[in-house]
């Protein structure tokens, strides 16, 4: 706790770290309270629209301007929050749910099963990590959990061998060897004593990977197989105006803009944590992603 | 340090069960879809009969180890099987597709080493000062912005509204046919530096720069960020330090001793983001209409052409993994701390 305290006031003393501090902040907050602060819900849900202001440019009453159904894309984009944060924390934590079982399995009994994890695993990483995603949402249809589901079926190795690496140096430390020489279940020292010792680096890059999991969540809706109309999320929005863009830019602007901005800001925090992390743990989590 | 044989042989090994995993995995991950293929495969008009002469002929109705096993024959009699949109052979398809997209991709990794690496180390000689922090967030921004959005934000203002540059395809259609341009390799750049077409040539080079460009922002950001951080590392080693103290002139240090241990890792770092920046190729394709890989995957999943789809998939995984062990053994055989 202390650790935290001082982390946050070294950002604090950063101007980029802190913006990035305050971007990450803001997205939480508006995506937990976005559905209750917006002024059309019906146009920021898709329920509604009005064809006599279709596609009418950024104004005073429409801050991002309308789509081509009439709809308020202020409160669409403002909306979208809620989805991102949604599917980005799904996503981190479905795949640590899947990620840290192997590889504690893997990194603490070892031996044929270990090794046969290891090896599924490794095969799971020969995809390059996008291409996956699209071949699993492809086939598992559009829907937001669908969508979670695909992209944490392409994450979870990247967890799944950061833990094993970690576990495999956290059991040889002298007190496994201490409380197995008590005679301490090890079961018991696996979930106790190896698990806890070993997650900090984990949790601490799947945090900072949830821009990530928003920019692929994004691509696939892009692509039409991730959220389906008409949710409003960024990837879809950007999509929609992307036939109109010579005549109506901000269509895919602004919330592509939101994308930018979010994922900006999760990175300047992992650059600021990746900074402050002693170099060990540096090493680590630079394999993420290279 | 030379590469022990045995350690290639067991690499290439694992590069083939790596292949047959990812062949299977995909396999059977497209085999859940229920769609219903026969329709593409008989056409719009089919009568019940021939729908189902087309469900024989594509094996459906077989289960899905039976279909596995049809396909792995097709497989390794070098076609891939059939596409059912196309109806020619998949690897055929893919071979016509793959030129377009090497070009665009090698393209963009030229740009991005000979724009990322200079600019990560101007970065770290400014280590601390405004230029370096500029370029710090710059290049943070590049790996948080979505390459599709950026893509058309592209086309759009430079494209469209200034038109400046071509907005899409790979060469002008027209001029290519009155010069008499053909394609021989299938890379237009090479193909026309071939015949002496200076006017395609140019053309060419004026198609490719945009999407190129598009799509090596996140490598470039990502090889910046890497020889800024390496480029710091170095400058503060011992051995590095002490020429300094000896009066060898900044340029001979940089240059003669720093600049070796910073662009190794940052090329074999760019290697590995290959994977990442293919997908990101298609997007860029689908935008760009550039007729690749990426175009060829897009057409394939929306009409769920599952042979074309696995084609795509096993080829660029294929790929990604090629490059991981040439990555890999460059490496070892340039860093002598590597063990086997």
């Amino acid at each position: 706790m202390s650790e935290l305290i001082l982390y946050l006031n070294i950002i604090r003393r950063n101007p980029i770290y802190l913006a990035g501090l305050v971007i990450v902040s803001l997205f939480v907050v508006v995506g937990l309270i976005a559905p209750y602060i917006l002024t059309r819900p019906g146009d920021a849900w898709g329920l509604t629209y009005d064809i006599n202001k279709r596609l009418s440019p950024p104004s005073l009453e429409h801050l991002f301007g309308t789509d081509e159904y009439g709809r308020d894309l202020f409160n669409r984009v403002l909306l979208g929050t809620r989805f991102s944060l949604v599917i980005g924390v799904g996503v981190v934590a479905l795949s640590l749910a899947i990620g840290i079982p192997v590889g504690l399995i893997a990194g603490y009994v070892g031996g044929k099963a270990g090794t046969a994890l290891m090896r599924v695993t490794d095969m799971f990483l020969a995809f390059p990590p996008l291409l996956l995603a699209i071949a699993l949402a492809a086939t598992f249809g559009r829907g937001l959990s669908n969508t979670i589901l695909a992209l944490s079926l392409s994450w979870w190795p990247w967890y799944s061998r950061l833990i094993y690496l970690q576990v495999s140096s956290v059991r040889n430390l002298p007190y496994v060897d201490a409380a197995k020489v008590i005679g301490i279940s090890e079961a018991r020292i696996m979930f106790r004593h190896v698990l806890p010792n070993s997650l900090t680096p984990v949790i601490t890059q799947a945090t900072l990977d949830i821009g990530s999991a928003i920019l692929e969540a994004s691509a696939l809706s892009f692509l039409g197989i991730g959220v389906p109309p008409p949710t409003p999320e960024w990837g879809l929005l950007v999509s929609s105006g992307w036939r109109l863009i010579s005549v109506a830019w901000w269509v895919s602007f602004f919330p592509g803009l939101a994308i930018v901005i979010t994922v900006l800001g999760f990175n300047l925090l992992g650059d600021a944590v990746k900074e402050l992390m002693d170099p060990r743990l540096r090493n680590l989590l630079s394999m993420r992603r290279v | 340090m030379p590469v022990p044989r045995e350690y290639v042989v067991k690499r290439l090994l694992l590069l083939v069960f790596v292949v047959i995993g990812v062949l299977v995995i995909t396999f059977v991950i497209t085999r859940i879809i229920p769609a219903r293929p026969e329709f593409l495969w008989a056409g719009p008009h089919a009568t019940e009969e021939q729908l189902k002469r087309a469900r024989q002929e594509l094996h459906l109705d077989e289960p899905v180890h039976v279909q596995l096993y049809y396909y792995l024959l097709d497989f390794f009699r070098g076609n891939w099987g059939v596409s059912w949109r196309t109806r020619l052979p998949v690897l055929n398809d893919l071979l016509t597709a793959l030129p377009a997209t090497l070009e665009l991709v090698i393209v963009a990794f030229l740009l991005a080493s000979l724009i990322g690496i200079p600019l990560g180390i101007y970065s770290a000689l400014r280590y601390g000062r405004i230029a370096d922090q500029i370029i710090r967030v710059l290049t943070i921004l590049g790996a948080s912005v979505p390459v599709f959005w950026i893509a058309l934000i592209f086309q759009t203002a430079i494209g469209i509204w200034a038109g400046v540059l071509p907005a899409g395809k790979r060469v002008d259609d027209y001029l290519a046919y009155i010069t008499g341009f053909k394609p021989i390799t299938g890379f237009y750049i090479l193909d026309s530096i071939i015949q002496g077409n200076l006017p395609v040539f140019i053309d060419v080079l004026r198609h490719i720069i945009m999407p190129a460009f598009v799509l090596s922002i996140y490598p470039l950001s990502l090889s910046s960020r890497m020889s800024r951080s390496l480029m710091i590392e170095v400058l503060n080693e011992n051995h590095v330090r002490s020429l300094e103290v000896w009066g060898v002139p900044q340029k001979t240090i940089l240059f003669k001793y720093a600049l070796r241990n910073v662009i190794v890792p940052v090329i074999a770092s760019l290697g590995l983001s290959f994977g990442y920046t293919l997908v990101g190729a298609f997007m860029v394709e689908l935008i760009f209409v550039w007729p690749g890989l990426g175009y060829y995957a897009g057409m394939s999943l929306l009409s769920y052409d599952y042979p074309a789809i696995i084609g795509v998939v096993i080829l660029v995984a294929l790929f990604y993994s090629l490059i991981n062990l040439v990555v890999d053994l460059i490496h070892a055989w340039l860093d002598p701390r590597v063990r086997f």
